[in-house]
């Protein structure tokens, strides 16, 4: 018997990630009716593991894929996470940003948003400037933990920071977590409830139970608020998630669902992938 | 191979200060004058010795640490604890950052990481305490300043502890599934 983790393994080669699909949850259903009969061999499947979200840069670019009226004027806020006040919307934007020399593969709007962005003019990105750039849906500061996870993905450079190629990278990954996060919170609530996770690792192809998305909502849920992910932890979850994932399967090499690993082998494992 | 948790806290090397010592930091740190001090009031108060902000990621780990009722800061009752766990800490990487750099190398931070607790039979390879510290050097230096270290200690101590709950035999090896390694990691157990 082999184990199903539904995420990775059903797919051959990384599908499409799931904003291509936003709005069209429809065909997957909004219950799958057996959660535990392998999300690896239902349809939903192939679509789930957006694989490797992280490596930025491996679907492409693809320019005006997220213009953002499609994802519907969700709170009044364009994709992407947006810089606070005082930010013009629609592509008007770019005061600093001449539009001659935009280098290779970034795209014009990422281009621009970086300018915005890099409030100091180093030509680079650093945490803090990252964190002010970035808002949830009730528009509170995204999480220094998830600024600096997505930094350290993104970060070529090593320095903490990001270079234009970084933070165009960071910018598409960003269009496509907003845009499931949208489809993700059916109610609209802003936050994705422990029902809605569990919908959405399920479609994702995770074959996890309901009880671990609760505890899941539990445990990224801002203190004080309403029980719930943001789009911050949400991010930071599916990450970490496809991340681990990752790390279980090269573990289980016999597929059986079920790892031997040693003290060290764990501290690594949790350290290398986590950070 | 045991494990013995050198991590799980910092040890008691200081007295006890007196409480009016601390209700004089208290009332500095505490800037809004609250009753409650928030992370950023914290980050501001604390240096790591070298020009750059306190460890945010840090503060937050403390904090939660001594924030009781999860209301987003310590009170000074908690303050107490909090203040004691940062000198431990301080008095420790002093301990072992050897040449006073104000970071702390590989090798210091091997010997920080094995030298305090009464066992330390267990071993780490010499590629793990590489990977500490490229994961924890937010500065790149090839060295962890002092936030960052305690943060180093912090995510080991939660990983041992949740490793130890696992190993019942106390052999330093487990047996997973998928669900439970996750949440193993994601600290959720």
């Amino acid at each position: 018997m082999s184990f199903h983790y539904g995420q990775g393994y059903p797919v051959g080669s990384n599908p499409p990630p799931g904003a291509q699909y936003g709005g069209s949850s429809g065909p997957y259903g909004p219950t799958p009716s057996a959660p535990y009969a392998g999300a690896a061999h239902q349809p939903a499947g192939p679509y789930g593991a957006y694989g490797a979200q992280g490596q930025g840069g491996q679907y492409g670019h693809r320019p005006g894929a997220a213009p953002a009226g499609q994802y519907g004027g969700y709170g009044g806020q364009p994709h992407g996470g947006q810089p606070h006040g005082g930010q013009p919307h629609g592509g008007h934007y770019g005061h600093h940003a001449p539009a001659g020399n935009i280098p290779p593969g970034v795209s014009q709007e990422a281009y621009q948003w970086f300018h915005t962005v890099d409030t100091d003019h180093s030509g680079f990105i650093n945490l803090k400037e990252l964190k002010q750039a970035l808002v949830n849906s009730n528009w509170s500061a995204f999480s220094d933990e998830t600024c600096l996870m997505m930094i350290n993905m993104f970060d070529k450079t090593r320095s903490g920071r990001m270079d234009v190629f970084g933070f165009s990278a960071l910018w598409e990954f960003m269009q496509r977590w907003r845009a499931l996060f949208q489809q993700y919170d059916r109610d609209r609530s802003g936050l994705i409830s422990g029902t809605e996770l569990h919908q959405a690792l399920a479609q994702m192809g995770y074959n996890l139970s309901p009880q671990f998305s609760e505890t899941l909502v539990r445990r990224f849920t801002v203190q004080g608020g309403r029980p719930g992910v943001q789009l911050d932890r949400f991010i930071q979850v599916c990450t970490q998630l496809q991340s681990m994932t990752q790390a279980f399967r090269e573990k289980d090499t016999t597929m059986t669902g079920n790892i031997r690993l040693n003290y060290e082998e764990f501290l690594s494992g949790a350290v290398t992938r986590l950070m | 191979m045991a494990y013995h948790s050198p991590y799980r806290a910092a040890p008691q090397v200081n007295a006890p200060p007196d409480q009016s010592f601390l209700w004089n930091i208290f009332q500095r740190v505490d800037k809004d004058r609250s009753g409650v001090i928030s992370d950023s009031e914290l980050q501001q108060a604390l240096s790591n010795g070298t020009w750059t902000p306190f460890n945010p990621v840090t503060v937050r780990s403390i904090i939660s640490m001594f924030d009781r009722e999860n209301k987003g800061g310590v009170n000074f009752n908690e303050f107490a604890g909090v203040w004691k766990y940062i000198t431990d800490w301080q008095n420790i990487f002093r301990n072992y950052d050897r040449d006073n750099s104000g970071f702390i190398d590989k090798n210091e931070l091997k010997q920080a990481l094995t030298g305090f607790g009464e066992q330390q039979s267990y071993r780490l390879s010499e590629q793990f305490y590489c990977t500490l510290i490229e994961k924890f050097d937010r500065q790149r230096k090839g060295q962890v300043a002092f936030d960052d270290f305690i943060q180093c200690c912090i995510v080991l101590q939660r990983l041992t502890d949740v490793f130890r709950r696992y190993d019942t035999d106390q052999d330093g090896w487990i047996q997973v599934s998928y669900e439970q390694y996750l949440s193993m990691v994601f600290n959720i157990v």
